[in-house]
């Protein structure tokens, strides 16, 4: 059999045109970046299993891993509470062909693991206006005192199911939010907010 | 309206689906010999059509998709809208010590 590798796209490879959108006068409000270069798998605990699911995660990146609506942040990888006994492990490196192979015996008999990293994309949020601009499509409250950083959501924008996280503030002090989207929806959501960002001048970008 | 979910917190009603009434239960139709219970299409033809209308408190399966996609029972008053309690469902998830547990498992 001929041997051959997928290459992935990006489902916003043509819809994002780095550069300055909207308003132009004065600095960004808004800067925008699609994140191409990650792996995504989905972890679920089978039932009766989360206290063991959450003992392998500690010891396979040292940190806790998610019991609720929570970012945790570890060296290599950032878990993303995506539901009851469930979360997103999300760390850097599209090039990992298979990102559940190497977590596939850690987890065997206790937990089941989807492969989403071609089925979400990835769209990081900041600025000084960020905050508007998602006013304007998420109906959480994302004041410093609900939404601090390490908050996480999985929430609907635009009739679709995004997972959203507060990250480590940006370079500048402002928030920084990441949204992962479904890919079909990806073209979608993208127009949304650069609408939505366009009346405080948006800066658009990706990062390979 | 909106539905505080155990595991997102307060959210608005779009991002959650209707089932209707939680208090069905499925009935045995098995009878003692290992037969079908002689009265078993009538029984299952309630379960399955018969609902009551009710004006005031009840519990009702919902679902939300719009976020965590977890099957909730929520005790709702259908004239005003208050609500009592919301527990994630029986079978919903992977969570023990939920008290309708041993029914989801049996």
């Amino acid at each position: 059999m001929a041997e051959f590798a997928w290459k992935s796209r990006s489902p916003l490879a043509h819809a994002v045109e780095p550069g300055r959108a909207g308003a132009r006068a004065g600095a960004a409000g808004v800067t925008l970046t699609e994140i191409r270069d990650f792996a995504l798998v989905q972890v679920m605990a089978r039932r009766g299993t989360w206290a063991e699911t959450a003992r392998v995660a500690q010891q396979l990146w040292g940190i806790d891993a998610p019991g609720g609506p929570k970012a945790v942040f570890g060296q290599d990888v950032t878990l993303v509470g995506s539901g009851p006994d469930q979360f997103f492990v999300l760390s850097k490196g599209s090039s990992v062909q298979d990102p559940v192979e190497p977590l596939k015996q850690a987890f065997a008999g206790i937990a089941s693991m989807t492969d989403q990293s071609d089925g979400r994309c990835m769209i990081s949020l900041s600025g000084p206006r960020v905050r508007d601009t998602l006013a304007k499509f998420c109906s959480l409250d994302l004041h410093d005192s609900v939404f601090p950083v390490g908050a996480a959501a999985a929430t609907s924008v635009d009739h679709s199911a995004v997972t959203l996280w507060r990250a480590p503030n940006a370079d500048g002090g402002s928030p920084l939010y990441n949204l992962l989207v479904f890919t079909s929806f990806a073209d979608s959501i993208w127009h949304l907010i650069t609408e939505s960002a366009a009346e405080y001048g948006a800066e658009l970008g990706y990062a390979a | 309206m909106r539905i505080s979910c155990p595991y997102c917190g307060e959210r608005e009603l779009g991002e959650f689906s209707y089932l209707g009434d939680a208090s069905p239960k499925r009935p045995a139709v098995i009878a003692a010999d290992g037969g079908v219970a002689p009265d078993a299409e009538d029984v299952f033809y309630d379960y399955v059509y018969l609902r009551d209308n009710v004006a005031g408190e009840m519990s009702e399966h919902w679902y939300h998709g719009g976020g965590c996609r977890s099957w909730l029972v929520v005790r709702r008053n259908t004239v005003s809208h208050e609500i009592k309690s919301v527990e994630i469902a029986a079978g919903a998830g992977a969570r023990t010590g939920h008290p309708n547990q041993e029914r989801a498992n049996g």
